[in-house]
């Protein structure tokens, strides 16, 4: 049965029939696009709070309110949890809205009006914070982001509902260092037999297990854990650990990190339906051990545990938490005594409120101009979208691989680079298989963005040096990309100077 | 499933019977009495069940269409929400929401084949407009949970697995009362095999003893469920249609 906290009645609730309108939020802006519709930051009109509106996009529907939406809204109305993004309500618009001027003239009779899902808003999500010029993450906030994330993860398993596209900018993050799983746009209900047959297709393809890729159609709860895994070991690594192109590149980069599937490691594996098709012709060794020698020890047992090919041998959450890693120093910190990365808005004063509407309209207005900057975001395989990436290598390696779009969007008008912030290795490399890279760059990686593990203070609490910790010469070879660095680079390691950056700035989980 | 049904919107919102059983003002306007209210919302329980059958979803998605049909009129007209759209609406919009999608085209070709009658034909777009209606009716809260879901557990628990069928279509029948608005799921779930206990002559004062429950309450909505029994018989088509022909045509 269930296990959910008593005493969390919300007897406030707003208006408990009918939906209040889209009236009552003031957009201040658009912080994230998807294939669905718009996500914007707002205020309540009434109370002052900044939530964030997520359009449900009605036209095209021939069946209705979109299931996917139907699913999201019952899975979130159902999980309460501090760790899962809580849905505050459901408004509704009943005619074109101010800023749809193209559907004023539709006949009324045909138009449906939009649906919004409100959130509370969040600051930062996991992968834009670590894009952050001159931000590294101590072990013990990885160890509360990761502790966060597996109790969350944990409360919607034992809920039976699979997240099934954990990601980093999926997972949002307050000022307050909460986390919270976002985006259950893909999630599900399951049934504790795992007998039902359920599509193979979700999942960021970087973040894809395995069974996934072989075309698995039952599945459970270990899918999210590959992703928790990956998500893991890209916090300590400092950059994607599984980058790949499209599917059948991600299933070999997986077999070359954790070695091939065979009956001895993964009994049953044969059955699956594509292994005879992606069966590798020579058998590869597991070397995740090696590849990660530099984390430490009880880091690299749970990484290890997590991922692990054969989805019933993969760690679950629960026994993930009950890890050694969580229960050895450093401890996991208090998220309260996380640094907090923006001045919150209470800050902010009314002369940079109003600048920051300026901006927002030259971001606006900046965005019009450069609306392919959206294609740059985590490749997600779903049906209609293998266009992204399904096709030329080309295409990737010359824009960056998607996550780094995350700062991105909204530069408050300041002129900026074409990249993004960029963390991974520009162009010309990104299909080279990563310990390859290792190999050919040396210690790349310990002037790049993260030092490995263990090497470097993990806080740059002696002061960075002016470009930042990912700066130019990170040794990837690539012209640093972020604009931001004038913005930052200079400040050292002010963290309080970071006051503008990345809060509008968020990718916000829910753009797919 | 997820969460439970101690913090879900349904426990808080269940309702008292007297909050039930409110016609609407504009109803009573046409005509409609408590009587009639009840006795259409019986016979749309029953249509949302034959659609069902032949659209062939399983049988909690026409506990959730029924519950979803309940809970509109609580604060809707039968006047502004037509119980013949309302009805495949919310069989539309159950198959959706637990996972057993039926086609809009399909329930609009089923309703012409069960009902000639004009005033039960719609199209897909009707369908479809009310579903939003509807779902806000709703206020987007989807999640039922049914008496159904603890049942097996607790015919295991009280040995009396033998009476599975028969529990299961008491259960059935609850539907077509508001119970589910008006009691939690596992109370009428333990009515009924409290009523199947004595039908089948079983002993188990013992195990009701057992649970932490108050027992007036589960005999108070089994002695409900046996008065319905009782008030069925007296159900005629001319009831039905005296009740049916108060609604607004079209």
């Amino acid at each position: 049965m269930a296990v959910a906290a008593f005493g969390q009645l919300n007897l406030d609730e707003s208006p408990l029939w009918g939906s209040r309108s889209i009236e009552c939020f003031e957009k201040l802006e658009q912080i994230g696009e998807g294939t669905y519709g718009q996500v914007y930051m707002a205020r309540d009109k009434q109370t002052g709070e900044i939530v964030a509106l997520k359009k449900i996009r009605m036209d095209n529907e021939k069946e209705g309110f979109p299931i996917t939406a139907i699913r999201e809204i019952k899975i979130l109305k159902k999980l309460q949890h501090e760790n899962v993004i809580k849905l505050l309500e459901i408004v509704t618009s009943q005619g074109p809205e101010e800023d749809e001027p193209e559907k004023l003239g539709i006949d009324s009779n045909k138009y449906k009006g939009n649906i919004y899902m409100v959130f509370e808003y969040m600051d930062h999500d996991l992968t834009g914070l670590a894009d952050r010029p001159g931000l590294r993450f101590t072990i013990p906030q990885i160890k509360c982001y990761m502790k966060q994330l597996l109790t969350g993860l944990h409360y919607c398993h034992i809920n039976q509902v699979l997240h099934r596209d954990i990601k980093g900018s999926n997972l949002l993050i307050d000022n307050e260092g909460n986390l919270k799983l976002a985006d259950f746009g893909l999630a599900r209900s399951f049934s504790g037999d795992h007998n039902a047959n359920l599509t193979n297709r979700v999942i960021t393809l970087w973040y894809r297990p395995p069974e996934l890729l072989l075309g698995a159609t039952k599945y459970g709860p270990a899918v999210d854990m590959w992703s928790v895994g990956c998500i893991f070991a890209e916090l300590l690594f400092g950059k994607p650990i599984l980058p790949g192109k499209n599917e059948p590149e991600q299933l070999n980069k997986i077999f070359e990190l954790c070695g091939t599937p065979d009956e001895i490691n993964w009994p049953g594996v044969s059955k699956i339906p594509w292994y005879s098709k992606f069966k590798p012709a020579r058998p590869m060794k597991r070397r995740v051990r090696e590849v990660f020698r530099h984390f430490d020890r009880h880091a690299l047992d749970l990484l290890d545990k997590m991922l692990n090919l054969d989805p019933s041998q993969r760690i679950c959450a629960k026994d993930a938490l009950d890890g050694e890693y969580f229960w050895t120093d450093p401890l996991p910190c208090d998220p309260r005594s996380l640094p907090k990365y923006e001045s919150s808005h209470e800050f902010q004063t009314k002369k940079k409120r109003q600048q920051q509407r300026q901006n927002e309209e030259m971001a606006k207005r900046h965005k019009l101009q450069h609306p392919q900057q959206h294609s740059r975001l985590p490749p997600i395989q779903q049906p209609g979208h293998s266009q992204h990436w399904g096709g030329s290598t080309h295409q990737m390696s010359n824009s960056q691989p998607a996550i780094s779009a995350v700062a991105g969007h909204h530069q408050f008008g300041k002129p900026r680079g074409t990249g993004g912030s960029n963390r991974y290795p520009p162009g010309g490399n990104p299909g080279g298989v990563y310990y390859q890279d290792r190999g050919a760059q040396g210690g790349g990686y310990s002037s790049g963005a993260y030092p490995p593990q263990g090497r470097a203070p993990p806080f740059p609490g002696s002061g960075l040096a002016p470009s930042g910790p990912r700066g130019p010469s990170g040794g990837y070879g690539g012209p640093p990309n972020y604009s931001q660095s004038g913005q930052y680079g200079g400040s050292g390691a002010g963290r309080g100077s970071n006051q503008m950056s990345g809060n509008r700035n968020q990718q916000y989980g829910w753009q797919q | 499933m997820a969460a439970n049904f101690w913090i879900s919107s349904q426990y808080k919102e269940l309702l008292d019977q007297e909050e039930v059983d409110v016609v609407h003002q504009l109803d009573k306007e046409r005509g409609i009495t408590l009587d009639d209210f009840k006795l259409i919302k019986l016979h749309m329980s029953n249509y949302v069940a034959r659609l069902a059958q032949n659209v062939k979803v399983r049988q909690r998605v026409v506990a959730t269409a029924i519950t979803y049909m309940r809970r509109v009129y609580v604060r809707r007209s039968m006047t502004e929400y037509d119980p013949r759209l309302v009805a495949p609406t919310c069989l539309y919009l159950a198959s959706k929401a637990e996972e057993s999608t039926v086609q809009a085209r399909l329930l609009v070709f089923y309703i012409k084949k069960l009902y000639s009658d004009e005033k039960y034909k719609y199209e897909i777009k009707d369908i479809l407009d009310m579903e939003m209606k509807v779902l806000e009716a709703l206020n987007y809260y989807l999640v039922v949970y049914h008496p159904y879901r603890s049942l097996a557990q607790f015919l295991q628990d009280a040995s009396m697995n033998d009476a599975t069928q028969l529990t299961w279509g008491l259960i059935n029948d609850t539907y077509k009362m508001d119970l589910i608005l008006i009691h939690p799921p596992h109370l009428i779930t333990l009515a009924c095999i409290y009523i199947a206990s004595v039908l089948k002559d079983k002993e188990t004062t013992a195990w009701f003893e057992e649970l932490r429950v108050d027992m007036n309450v589960v005999k108070n909505i089994a002695m409900e469920i046996l008065d319905y029994y009782d008030g069925h018989r007296s159900i005629s088509d001319e009831r039905v249609n005296a009740a049916m022909s108060k609604l607004a045509g079209r």
